[in-house]
């Protein structure tokens, strides 16, 4: 036997080509965009159909309504009730789901392929032709102020509430998705079916198969389904402001029985569209987007602070948050907001090492196949690149993008897009634990209640 | 059917092969044939703790890098234990398979030459947290714990979770590391799987290479526990911190893989899947009193269990929740399931299968599995078979011999008062 030497790594062979699966693309006299994507890996095909209108059209008054609407789409259709289209889903082997975020909303069925003709028509109907019925509504609505409810357990849900409404208010991105009771209790069946008319439109939709299909009678497929969608007026794009941060702030919710505080700290970070994207996606990984980032490394590896620590910037199509999360024991949460501050100040002074540079280069480009082994995977790049704009040559030119990211440009957005001084720091936590130690940081500390109201200083 | 090699290595490494050519990736997934159910009590936690231990470098890759070899190269990597196997994955760009290799053999090799205390106080800490994190800082999070409490006696080592409890890690000790490594991390209780893009001949070379000289070693301790059935149902009422009352029950099944297993599983797709399904259908969508209800099958090798939970809604007592449960049960026993309903849940059952082996790391770990458990790769070709057998009858009659109160614990969730 041939003995090999375990002291070093061993060298790669040569790498073996990746080709993302070719896009077939056409777009309908209705103005609904078709992709396509075949790859004959699994006898599975994902059907997704994209609404680019979200929760960022939801208002205070109508926080929830965008989700509201994508749940009811499979409460009835096409002259199905809710049971009867499950039966039917579940019958061809399928996985039917509706949903809405920040940016759209969704309709997506997962299926075998054998049954994509007879599939594709119930996706087909769930997207133009839902019921919207009025006892679905409250079926939803009582489903929904449970969950709403519930919430006020997770202190986790807690935290990312809190930041998120002390960083936009209550308009867009400063509400939940989901919205809260007062509003989710007011919207009517009027409002939701108003909501579907304005904005499911094929001019404002695109629809993506992906999987075990032949792309020319996919798109055949879709466009008989879809053809004679109305197409109306384009919904007009909602403004998204947020609060600007004069100085750095500490907000505790008191929740009495924690044995860790969930921390949160950060600010506005950028929309999808930057010119920095790459940049920030390297740095960000850097700073704390993978296991071994700086972020990690310290309260995880270096002090055991924490099972997992993270940041991310929520690159959406107007500017998100950029966050630094973590759960930390009660006893280390000053210590934990401490080095998060320590670590933001660090990287702004641009002190990458080549090693860090190059592994997470490395990281960002080598991962990408393994993240799009499914259909599913790949349609939801392919929804990305719809939802954004993405260019046609985005994932063959992904590569390159980050190999041309250099220290200099990741100290430039670091400084750019990172604040140290100005941050806020959201903590749900055992206030009588963690609010003294807290004090010694220098930064004004205030109470809220659950419900982000202020409390007097006790 | 997949293409599939199987073997072993004089040392008793199992290696199973699944060369796959439509992506420019391998999984690289390693099956310890240990978990939970091989602590003593006084040392429960310590499969998991070691885990993380054995990501904290051997004696040729320092502390934290294997992580950085893995990510740096644009892998993906983790590991999980649970009740039965402890389980090692990264999944690499397929020319760099040797470095995989190399890792997962070094920290089988040469483990305890970088062992210090100071990495063990460490991952002691993370584990605690994780424990904070996932079981006592989050509702309903010692559910699982004080079911398994309720439904083995203490001697039987399902009787507590795989993170352990909070004492018992912090009593872990250096040498309960070294005496695990020893007893356990062994090349005959090892199954290594290989699935992805390389030439079956070189893989087994770079195996033979990396694992060939490794010693195998003496023999270890046999698994003898049994458990005792329970006679009666074991219940509690739990009163924390949750806004809303949950039902959690736990019923006993023969182990993963028997035909009645295989029944429950499907039977628990008619029970809770979607809006069609018995449970959803009648608590949630009719007679809206519960917010959730959900229902499946463990995967677990010694013995088997069925989980169902369900929460109430606002203002509905959990009685009323119970009791609707127990119903729809009644209804299944008494008149059966309907052909409709049994060709929607074997549809589950292979569009889930269908999902698992769509990737190589899923795939991998499911061969994994096949190896550890039931001592064939090959089996997963014939996975689905007793599902497709499957008939009404056969589950129907897995609700009435095992969905039955003496074969079963419930702990209640409730709001505590003020």
């Amino acid at each position: 036997m041939t003995t090999i030497n375990r002291s070093t790594a061993p060298s790669p062979t040569a790498p073996r080509p990746y080709h993302f699966p070719h896009i077939t693309r056409k777009t309908l006299p209705n103005g609904l965009r078709m992709l396509v994507a075949e790859n004959h890996n699994a006898p599975l095909v994902s059907l997704r159909a994209l609404v680019r209108s979200g929760a960022d059209h939801d208002t205070a008054q109508t926080a929830g309504l965008a989700s509201l609407t994508a749940d009811l789409l499979d409460e009835g259709a096409g002259g199905r009730d809710a049971i009867r289209l499950a039966e039917d889903v579940g019958i061809l082997g399928g996985a039917l789901g509706t949903g809405a975020d920040w940016d759209a909303s969704y309709v997506s069925l997962d299926v075998l392929s054998r049954n994509f003709e007879p599939s594709s028509a119930i996706f087909g109907e769930v997207t133009v032709r839902p019921t919207l019925p009025p006892d679905g509504l409250e079926r939803a609505r009582a489903e929904r102020l449970t969950e709403i409810l519930q919430q006020r357990d997770e202190p986790a849900a807690i935290a990312g509430k809190r930041f998120a409404n002390l960083l936009y208010g209550t308009g867009a991105y400063g509400n939940s998705v989901i919205g809260n009771a007062d509003s989710v209790s007011r919207l009517t069946i009027d409002d939701v079916r108003r909501f579907y008319r304005q904005h499911y439109l094929p001019n404002n939709s695109a629809v993506v198969v992906s999987g075990d299909v032949d792309s020319a009678g996919a798109l055949e497929r879709i466009e008989a389904l879809l053809g004679t969608w109305e197409p109306g007026p384009q919904p007009p794009r909602p403004n998204v402001s947020h609060h600007p941060v004069d100085a750095s702030r500490i907000y505790v919710i008191d929740r009495p029985q924690a044995v860790q505080s969930e921390i949160r700290v950060g600010h506005i970070g950028v929309a999808r569209s930057s010119e920095d994207y790459f940049a920030l996606s390297v740095m960000n990984a850097i700073f704390g987007g993978v296991f071994n980032s700086r972020i990690n490394l310290n309260l995880r590896e270096r002090h055991g602070y924490t099972y997992g620590a993270r940041s991310q910037f929520a690159f959406r199509r107007q500017p998100g948050p950029f966050v630094i999360a973590a759960p930390v024991r009660n006893e280390v949460t000053r210590e934990s907001v401490s080095e998060m501050i320590a670590e933001l100040r660090r990287i702004r002074t641009g002190d990458i090492v080549d090693g860090e540079l190059d592994d997470t280069k490395n990281y960002l480009m080598g991962v990408f196949p393994a993240t799009v082994q499914t259909a599913s995977d790949i349609a939801s790049r392919l929804l990305d690149m719809e939802l954004y704009g993405l260019p046609e040559d985005y994932f063959d030119r992904y590569r390159e993008n980050i190999a041309a990211v250099t220290k200099d440009e990741i100290a430039r957005v670091a400084r750019k897009y990172l604040d140290p001084d100005r941050v806020l720091i959201v903590i749900v936590g055992n206030a009588s634990q963690i609010r003294e130690p807290l004090g010694t940081l220098g930064i004004p500390i205030h109470d809220l209640d659950i419900d982000g109201n202020r409390l007097a200083v006790g | 059917m997949l293409t599939l090699e199987q073997y072993t290595l004089p040392n008793g490494l199992k290696v199973t092969l699944n060369e796959d050519h439509s992506a420019p990736l391998v999984a690289v997934n390693l099956w310890y044939h240990v978990g939970s159910k091989n602590e003593r009590p006084g040392r429960t936690g310590f499969a998991h703790l070691f885990e993380h231990m054995l990501f904290s470098g051997s004696e040729h890759v320092g502390n934290n890098e294997h992580f950085r070899y893995v990510q740096s190269v644009g892998g993906v990597l983790n590991g999980t234990t649970f009740f039965d196997r402890t389980n090692y994955f990264e999944t690499l760009p397929s020319n760099y398979l040797a470095l995989g290799l190399w890792l997962e053999s070094d920290r089988l090799g040469f483990f305890l030459p970088a062992l210090t205390k100071e990495k063990l106080d460490i991952q002691r800490e993370v584990v605690k947290e994780e424990r904070r994190q996932r079981y006592d800082n989050v509702p309903y999070g010692t559910a699982f714990e004080r079911l398994l409490r309720l439904a083995y006696p203490s001697d039987y080592p399902y009787h507590w979770p795989t993170i352990g409890s909070m004492e018992d890690l912090g009593a872990a000790s250096l040498d309960d590391i070294r005496e695990f490594f020893a007893t356990w991390y062994r090349l005959d209780n090892c199954t290594l799987t290989l699935v992805g893009d390389f030439a079956a001949a070189e893989a087994k070379t770079l195996v033979e290479q990396y694992f060939g000289d490794l010693p195998s070693g003496g023999s270890f301790p046999p698994f003898t526990a049994r458990r005792t059935p329970l006679g009666r149902e074991n219940r509690e009422t739990f009163a924390s911190h949750v806004q809303l009352p949950r039902l959690y029950r736990l019923y006993h099944l023969p182990k993963m893989g028997e035909p009645d297993w295989v029944h429950a599983d499907l039977l628990t797709t008619i029970l809770a899947t979607d809006k069609a399904s018995r449970l959803d259908r009648a608590l949630v969508h009719e007679k809206q009193i519960a917010q959730d209800v959900a229902t499946y099958v463990l995967p677990t090798e010694a013995t088997g269990i069925l989980m169902l939970q369900a929460t109430a809604r606002e203002g509905v007592q959990i009685e009323e929740i119970e009791a609707a449960i127990d119903e729809e049960i009644a209804r299944v026993s008494l008149d059966g399931i309907t052909e409709d309903e049994l060709t929607r849940a074997k549809n589950r059952a292979e569009i889930e299968f269908a999902h698992q082996i769509e990737t190589f790391d899923a795939r991998a770990d499911l061969l994994g599995m096949m190896s550890t458990y039931f001592g064939d790769p090959m089996k997963i070709d014939r996975w689905l078979d007793p599902y497709r057998a499957a008939s009404a009858e056969d589950l129907a009659h897995v609700a009435r011999k095992y969905l039955i109160p003496e074969n079963r614990v419930t702990s209640l969730f409730v709001p505590e008062r003020g």
